[in-house]
């Protein structure tokens, strides 16, 4: 296990934050395989129990589409663009293989564009189901049980009920570290920043489970051990978005006088927030978080009795989060191109503000390009909520 | 104030009498209440069909009303409407089309907004989408729509294939798939028997299945008649001629469509009736919706002696005895069988062929049979589900078949700020060039 050294944990998630990689690239030296995976739907228990290193990949915001244009078309995801840059790239040449769990069109029609142009020694797409119903639940159970097959046949190693449960644990745990972290963005002003939680939430989604969870508990000690910040009288802010994963925007938020405290990000809270149930059959928790506990708007929720159920369904943990961190803006950063996000827009916007929080909505690329005006638009809500 | 458009010249006369259907189709929704029957806001290619026509709920197409708006260019005011309220304008156009009218209507108590193309469509007594890989809009525009809609139950049901890999054989896959499809087809009855007070007649969605099959094999047969040289019907037509496939299936009118088609074009063949005066090229549709503001671009290409014997885009049916299904007298597991198979019925070939992929496949197939000189996409920005991965396509085709003419061509299905016809006809001129030099090269 990873040894921080004194009051140094943050500095480790700063280095794992700032050459992404770095830890997967050694442990790949050592022997172990690497399978990337490409958002909060990525079986990371199963990978863990499989004995691989899950790897959640990510683009780099500064950096221009080159490559990637020639085999993926604009009109994508941005996001997923800018990945597919990297790997073609050869950013993560120490990826085996890599789980593509259908999410989104951008991901799914892009598989094959993946799989043919990386031509890794490992490929599997997991299709996972956008509902939720008894029968979803079913057959994410057997989508799994396929993913546990192809896994023994790339480690010629059996993945018992064992593994995976001792697998969940870990996670769950893991998750718990994550979640208490987060318990110190609640004071206010919160002890911890929005750009030192975004380096950490990086570096752990970069790491093994044990050594994620090593670092999470000794970032929470450190951030504890410090002087806690003057009181301030500057906007609490919440910020909304599927991968979201670099500093800029976060330091846009802060740069224009708020704190960033809390996030429903696929990287954070999503992430985090809801564990897997031990059950009798291991697979069975794991189908029920990823369908029914995860929030996230490629699953279908709609069965309520009323649409105001169904909006508590989808989008009420937004408003618990409001009130537990005392939010007192939202924002909105969704992708250009991202149908699940940006067709939850107007919904999502007058639940959060019908409860009082005012909401800022970008529509974004994956860059830094337009971080300017992205900049402007922050301020100006910054000064009307102030 | 859009401008007049001559109407494209159109080859055959069943797509001449498409426009009675698509009226048609809007007319049941609005006329419905009337007959005391429920309107269901329903996607195509769900395999959902039977069920609905057996539940006598008709089905509102906002896929069909864009395309309407489109082609009548006045789709502009309700993308805005839908603009206003924050949704992107990246996204779906079908669906922030169809979703401005919705909210129209509602801020106008019923009543259809200005200018709504024939009448406009009525309002749904229920929402039924699907979530599966054809296209996230179609769990995400049922969704939207319900926040303008608040009344409205929505039903979305899942229906899934195996995804295409070269290391799998989809074969061993294929029970999970049709177990899961089956059971969710089976929760959209128990909807809808509880929206529309009514139970499910079996035997009557028995028929309707087998109406749909023989609808798909005289679709299949009337289609394959387009391998004449010269073509009696392009893809100009088929864009038309698709519409009782896609918005009619398991009504007999479909099928009775199709059984003219087959007839006309049996007729135009034994008369030598080509499509473009002088037939010079062949060309495959290899993917894209069309851009529905500008038809007229097929048009374009038939005057310089370039013709699509056959698409890909809304061909999405097989022969069934190509599909091979086994017996049995479960409805559900048929139509969940015949889909499953269906997007999975290019999968061996590609296996065959190392590099290749189903949609390569299904084009190089398309290229042999139908006698092609080369292949047009149309890239349509708002939709990635047939749009993304149309690059790729044209790289494998090259690498695995080889340096045939390919154009890839940009704009939108609904948003006429992407297109510019002069550009595009330009771009046509060069293609046209390239096929030129490329049939001369290989004769
Ligand atoms: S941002 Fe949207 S389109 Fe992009 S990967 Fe996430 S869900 Fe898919
Ligand atoms: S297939 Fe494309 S055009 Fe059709 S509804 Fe889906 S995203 Fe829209």
């Amino acid at each position: 296990m990873t040894n921080f050294g004194n009051g140094s944990s943050l500095t480790v998630a700063d280095k794992y934050y700032s050459q992404y990689g770095l830890r997967a690239r050694e442990l790949k030296g050592s022997g172990k395989k690497i399978i990337g995976y490409l958002s909060v739907l990525g079986p990371i228990e199963i990978l863990t129990a499989a004995g691989v290193v899950p790897f959640r990949l990510k683009g780099n915001v500064s950096e221009a589409i080159t490559k990637g244009d020639a085999y993926m078309e604009t009109i994508i995801c941005p996001f997923v663009r800018n990945v597919f840059d990297a790997a073609i790239k050869g950013k993560f040449d120490f990826l085996e293989g890599m789980v593509l769990p259908h999410q989104c069109d951008s991901i799914d029609r892009t598989d094959d564009v993946w799989a043919n142009n990386l031509q890794l020694p490992y490929w599997h797409y997991l299709n996972v189901p956008h509902v939720t119903d008894d029968p979803s639940i079913e057959f994410m159970k057997d989508i799994l049980r396929l993913l546990i097959r192809s896994l023994e046949k790339l480690t010629g190693k059996k993945i018992t009920d064992d593994d995976i449960a001792q697998a969940v644990k870990a996670h769950n745990e893991n998750r718990q570290l994550m979640r208490d972290l987060y318990v110190l963005r609640k004071s206010n002003p919160p002890m911890i920043s929005g750009t030192e939680m975004m380096k950490v939430l990086v570096a752990a989604m970069s790491l093994p489970v044990d050594e994620s969870s090593a670092l999470i508990k000794s970032v929470t000690e450190e951030v504890k051990a410090r002087p806690m910040p003057a009181n301030g009288k500057v906007p609490r802010i919440m910020l909304i978005g599927d991968q979201i994963d670099d500093v800029a925007i976060i330091d846009a938020i802060e740069g224009a006088g708020a704190h960033l405290v809390m996030d429903d990000l696929s990287i954070g809270s999503k992430m985090y927030w809801t564990d897997v149930d031990a059950t009798p059959d291991p697979i069975q928790g794991i189908a029920e978080r990823y369908l029914r506990k995860l929030k996230i708007p490629t699953t279908f929720v709609g069965d309520g009795n009323t649409y105001q159920e169904n909006l508590e369904a989808r989008f009420g943990h937004m408003k618990q989060f409001i009130k537990e961190f005392k939010v007192d803006g939202a924002i909105l950063f969704i992708y250009k191109y991202c149908d699940p996000y940006g067709f939850d827009v107007p919904a999502m916007k007058s639940f959060i503000e019908s409860g009082g929080t005012p909401v800022l909505y970008l529509e974004d690329e994956y860059s830094t390009s337009t971080l300017a005006r992205v900049k402007t638009r922050i301020e100006a809500f910054l000064e009307m909520i102030a | 104030m859009a401008e007049e458009r001559k109407p494209r010249t159109l080859a055959t006369k069943a797509a001449a009498s498409i426009p009675k259907f698509v009226r048609g189709n809007l007319a049941a929704t609005l006329k419905a209440k009337e007959e005391g029957k429920k309107v269901a806001d329903a996607y195509i290619n769900d395999g959902q069909d039977e069920i609905i026509r057996a539940m006598d709920i008709v089905p509102a197409w906002g896929e069909s009303f864009a395309g309407v708006c489109a082609a009548k260019r006045e789709a502009e005011q309700y993308l805005r409407k839908a603009e206003a309220d924050n949704f992107s304008r990246s996204l779906c156009t079908y669906a922030t089309c169809t979703i401005g009218f919705d909210m129209w209507r509602e801020e106008l108590g019923g009543e259809m907004p200005p200018k709504a193309p024939w009448g406009g469509m009525g309002r749904p007594d229920m929402i039924i989408g699907s979530a599966q890989q054809l296209c996230d809009p179609r769990f995400k525009w049922p969704q939207a729509t319900q926040h303008y809609l608040q009344d409205v139950p929505v039903y979305v049901g899942g229906m899934y294939y195996p995804q295409w890999d070269p290391n799998v054989d989809h074969h061993e896959q294929e029970e999970i798939y049709v177990k899961y499809a089956r059971a969710e087809l089976m929760e959209l009855v128990r909807f809808c028997e509880k929206h529309t007070g009514k139970k499910m007649d079996w035997d009557r969605l028995s028929e309707l299945v087998n109406l749909t099959e023989k609808t798909w094999d005289i679709f299949i047969d009337a289609y394959e008649l387009r391998r004449a040289i010269p073509t009696p019907m392009d893809t100009g037509d088929a864009m038309n001629t698709m519409v009782p496939l896609t918005f009619n299936l398991a009504t007999q009118e479909a099928y009775d469509f199709y059984k003219a088609l087959y007839d006309e074009l049996t007729e135009k063949i034994k008369n030598k009736q080509g499509v473009a005066e002088n037939e010079k090229y062949r060309i495959v549709w290899g993917a894209g919706l069309p851009s529905w503001f500008a038809l007229g671009d097929f048009h374009y290409f038939n005057e310089k002696g370039a013709v699509f014997p056959v698409e890909v885009t809304y061909r999405n049916c097989e022969k069934i005895e190509r599909l091979d299904l086994p017996p049995t007298n479960d409805p559900l597991e048929r139509i969940a069988r015949r889909w499953v198979r269906m997007w999975t019925y290019w999968y061996d070939a590609a296996r065959k062929r190392k590099g290749s992929i189903p949609k390569v496949e299904r084009i190089i197939s398309y290229i042999e049979e139908y006698k092609c000189d080369g292949v047009v996409f149309h890239s349509a920005f708002s939709c990635r589900s047939w749009h993304a991965g149309i690059v790729h396509q044209a790289q494998v085709l090259k690498k695995v078949y080889g340096d045939i003419p390919i154009l890839i061509m940009e704009g939108d299905i609904v948003d006429i700020s992407s297109y510019n016809e002069a550009d595009t006809h330009n771009r046509i001129d060069a293609f046209i060039e390239a096929l030129d030099a490329y049939k001369k090269r290989s004769q």
